[in-house]
């Protein structure tokens, strides 16, 4: 009980404050959608000010809902409670909220030019003609797109398209800036490129930013903090490299792309594959207590399941091989070359390999693990044990 | 590449079926501004059947206009915002609502006039004013008005559109008016041509409905080819079809909008 109460998420907390950004409070907030689906679990999370939160998971765990909550998009149901700094506004309309949005469909105004949509949340808010100018300039300078002011909508490109609506949603100022996918629509170079434009823009602005994806890779690059979702439910909140390096659940673990997959047992502190022992101590990361398991270094007695990257094991000489396996696949990627190998576990495993290493599609390779690089998570040998520590 | 004959053939009858359609236009446009229709063009050409019409039936032009602006108005500002609803909101009520007011188009003018006539015949001031008319004509357009419009809004994400809008502080009629309306301008353009054509082209619902002084142009057209001499009710034809022909070629131009200007400007590529 006490090793589950310390890996709430508030434990976490890592120090991320800036100053000038707003901070946000989510406390005690579900969604129930008027057909019944609940769409969050009771949750609480806090967005300090001025950082990047990023929203992680598959499509439907909860996290556009979650975004859409803090927009005033979506109002929680009774008992929840949202603030921004000081000021609650729970029932307080999108309109009020002070918020940027941007939209993976862009949602620009095709009817009017790119000067006129970064103008438009401006002259909503009635602010003077010179002002406005000068503010619009400055936008479109910052996301270098001044050369493209009086241009229509659908005569940009997406990329064009997506600063455009980045300029709209920052030159009010907003408490917060939220971004639902804003990179999902672009093709993979320009995402590359768009996102360390983003980072670099919530680096200097030093406004308090959260960020939708399912995309892993992004998460990493632009989080201070990321919260993966699964389910309704936050599965694990940490920075990148926690949550990269240690994972809490098998399901944030293959999320983040350990996706090998191993079934071991644990014996007297030491991880059990087969015939090869690895002592726990070696091992990187393990956690015991089930799929909501808990850090307490000790991965007790019992079934575990083991997830690696291809980094995870390596390719050796047979005289040091702890396994044999069968390549199925080989594809090569420039800097390594990535092996798809089968009679390991019990479906296929990648690994990757020095891109000159000659090697055939069928041979026998032999390998061992990298034990720092695995993540083992203990599972009671019961379920009824298991329920009990739930 | 040399043409065969199935070329020419295609092309022979294309332009008789053209002729086939085009020759009676030719043919009634001229009985009207022909001084004698029974003894053929050599009899010579007039304007004066043209001015006959206009002096018999101005007030029955005049009004078929004035229904026209007025149904037009109506159907506008009624129908964008109905529109709106209907796409927004896709629930059993509003595709209901929609069957209901698509029926009118269904439904024989003559006996949608017959149940107006029953229900509200009555009312003797309201039944012989042009506003009566004016209800039959809001009646039958409506539909075109609407699904024109709501085939422009469901096109364009409007709830999306509306969320950016909200986001950056507009309230529901800002959105409306600065978001909504002007992105749906080819739906609501089309329509009202729709609208107009329709208005002052209908006959059927117009000729129940009509009293001695609330003639419309159809209804006074019916009347001259029943009691005026041919070169009238010819020249009549010539009026309307002058009224008529500039809206069609506009809708013509309007049914495939942006066409130009998707030529022009290509979207740019990412760099």
């Amino acid at each position: 009980m006490n090793a589950t109460a310390m890996a709430q998420p508030g434990s976490q907390t890592v120090q991320t404050e800036k100053p000038g950004g707003t901070r946000i409070e989510l406390a005690g907030c579900t969604k129930t959608f008027p057909d019944g689906t609940r769409a969050l679990l009771p949750f609480d999370l806090t967005i300090n000010g001025g950082e990047t939160l990023v929203l992680l998971g598959p499509s439907g765990c909860g996290k556009t809902t979650i975004l859409r909550l803090i927009a005033g998009l979506e109002f929680p149901d009774a008992g929840g409670k949202i603030t921004f700094g000081a000021d609650d506004v729970t029932s307080q309309s999108i309109e009020k909220r002070r918020v940027g949005m941007v939209f993976q469909s862009y949602a620009l105004f095709p009817n009017m030019t790119v000067a006129e949509n970064v103008a438009y949340g401006l002259k909503v808010q009635k602010v003077e003609r010179r002002e406005r100018d000068e503010r619009v300039r400055a936008m479109l300078e910052m996301m270098h797109i001044d050369m493209l002011a009086d241009r229509r909508i659908d005569q940009l490109s997406g990329g064009q398209r997506q600063r455009v609506a980045l300029a709209r949603a920052i030159a009010l100022r907003p408490r917060v800036l939220l971004l639902d996918e804003p990179l999902t629509a672009l093709d993979a170079k320009l995402r590359v490129t768009l996102r360390t434009e983003i980072n670099s823009l919530l680096r200097k602005l030093g406004i308090t930013a959260i960020y939708v994806t399912h995309d892993q890779e992004e998460a990493m690059a632009l989080g201070d903090r990321i919260v993966v979702m699964q389910k309704g439910a936050i599965a694990q909140i940490g920075t990148p490299r926690e949550i990269y390096r240690a994972p809490r659940s098998p399901f944030v673990a293959d999320f983040v792309g350990a996706s090998n997959r191993l079934d071991g047992r644990i014996e007297q502190n030491s991880l059990v594959l087969g015939d090869i022992k690895i002592g726990l101590e070696q091992i990187g990361h393990a956690v015991a207590g089930g799929p909501n398991g808990h850090h307490d270094g000790n991965a007790g007695q019992g079934v575990a399941d083991v997830y690696f990257r291809a980094d995870g094991l390596a390719i050796c000489t047979p005289d040091q091989g702890q396994m044999r396996g069968r390549v199925e696949a080989i594809s090569y990627l420039g800097e390594k070359s990535r092996l798809t190998v089968s009679g390991i576990g019990e479906s296929a495993i990648t690994l990757d390999v020095d891109p000159d290493f000659q090697i055939a599609i069928g041979d026998d390779i032999h390998c061992r693990f990298n034990p720092e690089r695995l993540t083992v998570f203990g599972r009671y040998p019961d379920a009824r044990n298991a329920a009990q520590t739930m | 590449m040399r043409r065969g004959w199935p070329f020419y053939a295609q092309l022979g009858l294309t332009v008789l079926l053209c002729l086939f359609i085009v020759v009676p236009i030719v043919m009634s446009a001229l009985a009207g501004v022909t001084v004698n229709v029974f003894k053929g063009l050599s009899s010579g050409l007039t304007l004066r059947w043209i001015f006959e019409v206009w002096e018999l039936y101005a007030q029955s032009i005049l009004l078929s206009l004035w229904l026209a602006v007025a149904c037009l108005v109506v159907t506008t500002l009624a129908g964008v915002p109905l529109a709106y609803v209907l796409v927004r909101r896709p629930n059993r009520l509003t595709r209901m609502f929609e069957e209901i007011l698509t029926l009118p188009v269904a439904i024989p003018g003559l006996a949608l006039a017959l149940a107006l006539l029953i229900t509200y015949g009555g009312f003797g001031s309201f039944r012989s004013s042009w506003v009566f008319i004016l209800i039959g004509h809001v009646l039958f357009t409506m539909p075109f008005m609407v699904r024109s419009v709501a085939a422009v809004m469901s096109a364009m994400d409007m709830k999306t559109l509306e969320e950016g809008a909200a986001s950056l502080g507009a309230g529901f009629w800002h959105r409306f008016l600065h978001v909504i309306v002007p992105n749906a301008m080819p739906g609501i353009l089309a329509g009202a041509l729709m609208v107009v054509t329709l208005s002052i082209g209908e006959f059927n619902l117009t000729w129940m409905l009509h009293t001695p002084l609330t003639k419309t142009l159809p209804v006074g057209l019916a009347d001259s080819y029943a009691s005026m001499r041919l070169e009238i009710g010819s020249a009549y034809t010539l009026i309307f079809f002058v009224l008529i022909m500039p809206l069609l070629i506009a809708m013509q131009m309007l049914a495939n909008p942006g066409k130009k200007r998707r030529a022009a400007s290509q979207p740019a590529e990412d760099e």
